[in-house]
């Protein structure tokens, strides 16, 4: 490379990392949400929460409409307009969520090894249920809207700035729920101590079961807004990448903190687009730099950066 | 000599057969040991063996799982890490040493077990939830390193390692003597891990579990334990990836993955958690069900092909038999054949020999009384 491309590319470089920075945070944001929530809540460490994500985008792809997505050969039985697909798929997976935690997580919820390796396996039960049906070919999520804008000299698809925009709006909308609404103040109260909260009435059971369907559907909404911004193909391996993300996001923020969360998201989102940025071939160094910060934060505070709970957030 | 001989058998009745747990684990291993004389050189036969071969290398792996989860408590979800480690030490060292193979594997071994340190110390600092996800970030940095430093490590491709014995010219013979090799491996670290497990040293470990502050309150170094329990179980995690290696003919990147983990978790669930026993006997029932039940009976019920089922379905039935097993029958299956089973028969035999013992007593007093009678 010459001297002069150099200069170009320094020239676009912190532009083009904050704007990539921003837009990964928030939706990184929007996926560690469901897994912040479901933990602060049930102190369920959900570890099928990258599956739920797989799981979304599949959905999205059975749902939404037939000629949009030829070189597949497949029409699609529903072939649904793509906001209303979107909607199927995020209720749809959100059921699934509710269902697996009535029916598995429920029962040893007391036990975090159980609770784990149950999650584990029903991930993995999930991403052998999608090749059964899908096949284990890569699957292009194709995006809502097509063009793009050019946004302090950096070219930027609208469906990236879609992504962004949702994900602020869908984190401020949860987090106005927790605070305001009184299912979100039932939520908090089981959060804070649960025997107590079942003796003033709330139905814990289900309040977990409602939490576990906000936070399924977060991830299948995360899942079509990441597949469809990045041009990323579907395959039923991807759940690792996003869980791994969601869980150093959510750690360097603190387990089940709201507000931690959102400053996680937004770190790990500049420290992985800097690293592809900035070395050469540092793609294959994004997940292990997110990861290694998180180790790096959880030595220096073992409870992550702010080690609070949901409820006593306000 | 010949008293010590006699010592011995005696010793071998007294603590292994009137045992049924050791009794029956002695039968399993003289089956094991027996299987490459029983079964002719086909061609089956050296796939049988291979599928063999890698329950035993899993063997150890879950059970060094066991130890440090089941046994010291410290929940790791990423123990491939070390399992990596040892495959990849011992691949590196012969391909830029040039060391023989014998000598690299000791190597890859050392390494795994002097990594567990440095892993060891993130996680002493850290509990519960926070350290099954560090635990499972670590194989993960690792394989982005490994892919970092393609040129050195093989990147996705690996790194190639030879095989055990190439001077061996059949390929039956080659298995066979991998076979005994292995089986070698786990019986000694069967062995090791279960006198670990029976010291003072694996009490403290389940202290450790039971109840931390406690064990702290007792005078115990926490600290100094469970990086122990981190150290031996590292040592047979690297010591299972450095002689699954040369088995594959490669030091592969998926020898870091999650899957792998994973798998020996679900072995050590579906045995029984705690019980280093369980894991052992888990692993060959899930690789004779993975290669034998699924794969080779034909069944068909109302015109459909019911068996053999499509390699595809075969992992979601394990996950939804161990989600079973978690959720309903969370001791495993090994401990409720030997705590429930055969612990009962060795009561039945202890209360007969207390029994007789009793009766000789009995007797003995009865002779004396007669005897006094009849002096008197």
């Amino acid at each position: 490379m010459s001297l002069g491309d150099n200069a170009l590319v320094d020239i676009l470089l912190l532009e083009t990392l904050l704007l990539y920075g921003a837009i990964t945070g928030a939706v990184y944001a929007l996926l560690a949400l469901g897994f912040t929530l479901i933990y602060g809540v049930a102190e369920v460490v959900n570890m099928a929460h990258g599956a739920l994500f797989m799981l979304g985008a599949y959905m999205f792809f059975a749902f939404s409409l037939a000629p949009k997505n030829p070189p597949l050969g497949i029409a699609s039985p529903f072939a649904l307009e793509p906001g209303l697909a979107l909607i199927a798929a995020m209720i749809f997976v959100g059921i699934v969520g509710s269902i697996i935690y009535v029916l598995v997580i429920n029962p040893v919820i007391k036990d975090v090894l159980a609770s784990i390796v149950v999650t584990v396996a029903l991930a993995i039960v999930l991403q052998q249920a999608v090749y059964i049906e899908f096949g284990g070919t890569h699957r292009p999520v194709l995006p809502f809207v097509s063009g793009s804008t050019i946004i302090l000299g950096v070219t930027m698809t609208y469906t990236k700035l879609l992504a962004f925009g949702t994900s602020l709006i869908l984190f401020a909308i949860i987090a106005l729920f927790m605070w305001k609404a009184k299912i979100g103040k039932a939520m908090r109260a089981t959060a804070q101590d649960r025997e107590a909260a079942m003796l003033m009435g709330v139905n814990t059971t289900r309040i977990c079961m409602l939490t576990m369907f906000i936070s399924a559907s977060l991830a299948a909404l995360a899942g079509i807004l990441i597949a469809g911004s990045t041009a990323q193909p579907a395959n039923p391996q991807m759940w690792l990448t996003p869980l791994s993300m969601s869980f150093a996001i959510v750690i360097l923020g603190g387990l089940g903190s709201i507000k931690g969360t959102f400053i996680g998201a937004f770190v790990v989102g500049y420290a992985e687009n800097a690293v592809a940025l900035l070395i050469p071939g540092g793609s294959f160094l994004k997940g292990a730099v997110a990861l290694a910060t998180m180790v790096a934060v959880l030595l220096i505070r073992p409870k992550g950066l702010f080690g609070k709970r949901i409820e006593l957030e306000e | 000599m010949a008293a010590y001989v006699r010592r011995a058998y005696s010793s071998f009745l007294t603590h292994v057969i009137d045992i049924p747990p050791r009794l029956l684990s002695l039968l399993f291993l003289s089956l094991l040991a027996c299987i490459p004389v029983i079964v002719s050189p086909t061609a089956l036969s050296i796939y049988f063996l291979g599928v063999l071969i890698t329950a035993n290398i899993m063997a150890i792996f879950a059970s060094s799982w066991d130890l440090l989860v089941g046994r010291a408590g410290q929940i790791s979800l990423g123990h491939a890490l070390f399992f990596g480690i040892g495959a990849y030490a011992s691949a590196l060292v012969l391909r830029y040493a040039g060391l023989p193979l014998w000598v690299t594997i000791p190597i890859g071994v050392l390494v795994g077990t002097l990594a567990a340190v440095p892993v060891g110390f993130p996680c002493l600092r850290v509990k519960g939830p926070y350290l099954a996800l560090v635990t499972m970030a670590l194989p993960l940095i690792a394989t982005g390193i490994l892919y970092y430093y393609r040129d050195y490590t093989g990147g996705e491709q690996g790194l190639p390692v030879p095989r055990f014995f190439p001077f061996i010219q059949n390929l039956y013979h080659q298995r066979v003597a991998e076979y005994y090799l292995t089986l070698l491996a786990l019986l000694i670290s069967a062995i090791i891990i279960y006198k670990i497990v029976n010291s003072k040293t694996g009490i403290i470990f389940v202290s450790i579990l039971d109840d931390e502050v406690g064990a702290k309150a007792c005078g115990i170094n926490v600290t100094k334990y469970k990086l122990l329990a981190f150290a031996i179980s590292a040592l047979f995690a690297s010591l299972a990836g450095s002689l699954q290696a040369p088995l594959i003919y490669l030091a592969s990147p998926a020898s870091f993955s999650l899957n792998l983990s994973f798998y020996a978790i679900i072995i050590t669930i579906f045995g029984g958690i705690g019980t280093i026993y369980g894991a052992i006997a888990a692993s060959y029932i899930i690789y004779f069900l993975d290669q034998y039940i699924l794969t080779i009976p034909q069944l068909e019920i109302l015109g459909t092909k019911i068996l053999p089922l499509p390699t595809v379905w075969h992992p979601l039935i394990f996950i939804v038999v161990v989600i079973i097993f978690v959720v309903k029958w969370p001791r495993g299956i090994a401990r409720f054949v030997v705590e429930d089973g055969l612990t009962e028969l060795s009561k039945e035999r202890e209360i007969e020999e207390r029994g007789k013992h009793i009766w000789k007593k009995y007797k003995k007093k009865k002779q004396e009384a007669t005897e006094s009678t009849a002096e008197g």
